[in-house]
């Protein structure tokens, strides 16, 4: 029996929490030996370079899991690269599991490579980027959707804070000047078009995960929060409210059950993350909405959530995926003819 | 009913074939066999008559695609509920008519399976899906819509059997039918949903009055329906009185999750129709393909993706054993809300078609419109949208009342 058969993905969950709470106040790299000590970082990576070779279903709830606790750490990233990785420079992949080397993706631009002699130099403002300005490596986007591993130390790369709305894990932006690229850290082409169908089910899980705490803070300061006489969730306009979160939340983890399913493929994950910003972000709103004046303060974490929520959206480009999505289903369905109808 | 002549007697259901081959000869045969006329995304569409519908649906039983997960020993197909999601989605993908006695096979024969009697069962199931009788749901009536815990119609014991007086509203189809699974008080009406009762009532029993009420689609499909010292057989009441209101929660919780199965592969076919008839038109193909309508009919497709996720979790769900509970009322409010806004923009786009009109247009105005108005009913019928976020509070989320 293979560790996938003889594990349940939600066996994950409860590491997760466990592991999500024990880096609340620690550093990042502090935070990537713990999490690399519960075997997370490699859930999905082969076992030659440390990993558990797990389906990618089994990153869902320790996803769902981290955001849902605010982890502080780019886990999704983290994730992905070191599958991405096993195969070509599995030294590095092995030390990505290991938690002693921190990776990240820059999730937008593109860098443009240029040869001079028999070096690749790579130029290109990229941005993103979570948790850059701690990472050792950053794997940036090419033209053709390759992807290059980028040393966060080398010569040429530039780190910058970047304005954002996260909080938890802060993106950067990247910039790139002649930067030299061993041939051996490019991804060949369609790497990157894999990689974000994976990222797309893993944001929608990292979704649901902030969609689902918010849901329940929401739930809680309705049930405890009395005015006019009576607990908020008396009124029906709360309760229904509540109700059509709800809704959006199983939308979001049905949408991604079914893109891990059998019938599950490229379409399915797009569907799911899509789902999920529609979903999360009315769900965060909506939370945000019925703590009242609360809900606009610091300290109470709706906020946190919803700008999370709000960067992933950015980080997987819903709105120009959704217009990808729409043309690309309407160009696969052929003109009216009587005889196909 | 000439149409309907050629159509095949094989039945898809004995023949062993399970999965994808189970999938393969269902698409077959319903290639093969349903009347092009029957298509309502064809040129050569008619709405069918009552009796091609009896007839289409008599073949459609006889080839293994109604009664699925039925027992055998009442005439079902004996097979599970994974297979019969699989028909279930072939049937969706053809713009096939709606059954005209979905309440007998989704509602009357589910509770009477559940609560019947052994001769009860034995006596309606195999005539609901022969189609020799046809049902409709006597639930809503005047003072009691949403809150059938109000309602007024009266059974009262007699020495064999029961009288029954009162007045039902909102009974889709009850005009065509020859039974209505009627909701009626044995109680005060202050025990609210203790003491109601179910009944199989035949329609021609004397003192039974149908008016037909015409809607906004111009149809004249749903109806009042009177009790007038209606006397029913004891064999005719269905499960135990006190029983009533349960019965009636569980009926509306098969409705509610696992009726009309086909709807996300259903809305699928509207869409595919939808955007095949924009790109025959000059100016709509131009339209679909611009950003603005493209994102709005992704939006649609990403709809349909999640209710289909929606179907086949509340299906495995089942298949495992669970009880559907109160998460029907997830994918009812999901599907109706989601279909009334595809059916919005199937008609601004349509609106928006070259002059003159082309064939496809027409074909497709005539269906989109009749599915707008429909759709308004979707939010209403089975439990208003209000009703359904009442219940996700209540026995989803369990929110406090906290008076």
């Amino acid at each position: 029996m293979s560790m996938a058969e003889a594990l349940q993905p939600d066996e994950f969950a409860a590491t997760a929490v466990r592991a999500v709470t024990a880096c609340a106040g620690l550093g990042v790299r502090e935070q990537a030996q713990n999490l690399a000590g519960d075997g997370l970082l490699g859930i999905v990576a082969d076992e030659e370079v440390g990993g558990l070779a797990l389906p990618i279903g089994f990153a869902v709830p320790v996803i769902a899991a981290a955001h849902a606790g605010l982890l502080g750490f780019p886990l999704l990233e983290t994730i992905l690269v070191s599958r991405l990785l096993q195969s070509s420079l599995t030294r590095l992949a092995a030390a990505i599991v290991s938690g002693d080397k921190l990776a990240t993706i820059a999730w937008q631009g593109e860098a443009f490579a240029e040869r001079d002699g028999g070096l690749l130099l790579l130029n290109g403002s990229l941005a993103r980027a979570p948790s850059a300005a701690s990472a050792d490596h950053i794997l940036v986007r090419m033209s053709g959707g390759a992807a290059a591993l980028i040393p966060a130390d080398a010569r040429g790369v530039v780190v910058e804070d970047a304005a954002g709305l996260d909080l938890t894990v802060p993106e950067h932006v990247v910039r790139l000047e002649k930067v030299e690229v061993p041939h051996g850290s490019i991804l060949p082409a369609g790497t990157w078009d894999l990689l974000s169908s994976d990222a797309n089910v893993l944001r929608a899980a990292a979704i649901l995960g902030s969609a689902e705490a918010c849901l329940a803070l929401a739930q809680e300061h309705a049930s405890t929060r009395r005015q006019f006489g009576h607990a908020l969730s008396y009124n029906q306009a709360i309760r229904h409210a509540l109700a059509r979160q709800k809704l959006g939340l199983e939308s979001i983890r049905h949408a991604i059950t079914r893109s891990l399913s059998e019938v599950g493929g490229p379409v399915q994950r797009d569907a799911a993350f899509l789902a999920a910003v529609t979903y999360g972000g009315s769900i965060s709103e909506g939370a945000l909405q019925i703590h009242g004046g609360m809900g606009f303060t610091w300290d109470v974490p709706v906020h946190r959530h919803l700008r999370r929520i709000r960067t992933l959206q950015a980080q997987g480009d819903a709105s120009g995926l959704i217009s990808t999505f729409g043309r690309n289903y309407v160009s696969e369905v052929a003109p009216f003819a009587e005889a196909g109808a | 009913m000439s149409v309907l002549e050629a159509v095949s007697t094989q039945s898809v259901a004995g023949e062993g074939l399970t999965g994808e081959a189970y999938r393969d000869a269902i698409h077959r045969w319903l290639h093969a066999n349903l009347p092009a006329s029957f298509r309502s995304d064809s040129a050569a569409f008619a709405p069918p008559t009552q009796q091609q519908s009896v007839a289409w649906e008599a073949a459609m039983y006889r080839a293994g695609l109604t009664g699925i997960t039925w027992p055998q020993a009442y005439g079902g197909h004996g097979r599970s509920l994974r297979e019969h999601l699989i028909a279930n989605q072939e049937i969706g993908r053809l713009a096939m008519p709606e059954s005209v006695n979905s309440i007998g096979k989704e509602l009357a024969g589910p509770i009477i399976l559940a609560v019947g009697t052994e001769e009860q069962k034995r006596r309606f199931l195999p005539a609901i899906l022969e189609m020799r009788n046809i049902w409709c749901q006597g639930f809503s009536e005047p003072e009691a819509g949403s809150d059938l815990a109000g309602l007024r119609t009266r059974a009262t014991q007699t020495g064999d059997g029961w009288r029954i007086n009162g007045q039902k509203i909102w009974t889709s189809g009850a005009y065509r039918a020859q039974r209505c699974l009627v909701l009626a008080r044995t109680g005060a009406l202050e025990d609210r949903h203790r003491g109601l009762a179910m009944f199989a009532v035949p329609l021609d029993a004397k003192g039974v009055r149908v008016r037909t009420i015409k809607s906004i689609d111009g149809r004249e499909s749903f109806c009042e329906v009177f009790f007038d010292e209606v006397e029913v057989a004891q064999q005719d009441a269905i499960g135990a009185p006190d029983e009533g209101w349960a019965a009636a929660i569980r009926v509306l919780e098969i409705e509610r999750a696992t009726n009309r199965m086909y709807r996300a592969w259903r809305f699928e076919n509207e869409l595919r129709h939808l955007i095949s008839a924009c790109k025959a038109d000059p100016a709509l193909s131009a339209m679909v393909a611009d950003r603005h309508y493209a994102v709005r009919l992704g939006e649609v497709a990403v709809e349909i993706e999640v209710l289909k996720a929606h179907v086949e979790t509340a299906v495995e769900a089942l298949a495992s054993g669970d009880k559907i509970g109160a998460r029907g009322s997830l994918a009812k409010l999901y599907w109706s809300e989601s279909h009334q806004r595809f059916a919005a923009l199937a008609i601004e786009l349509l609106s928006q078609a070259s002059l003159p009109q082309t064939p496809a247009i027409k074909v497709a105005r005539r269906r989109f419109e009749a599915i707008y108005l429909a759709a308004r009913a979707e939010t209403i019928y089975a439990g208003t949208t209000e009703i359904q976020l009442g219940i996700i509070a209540d026995r989803i989320l369990q929110l406090s009342r906290g008076k």
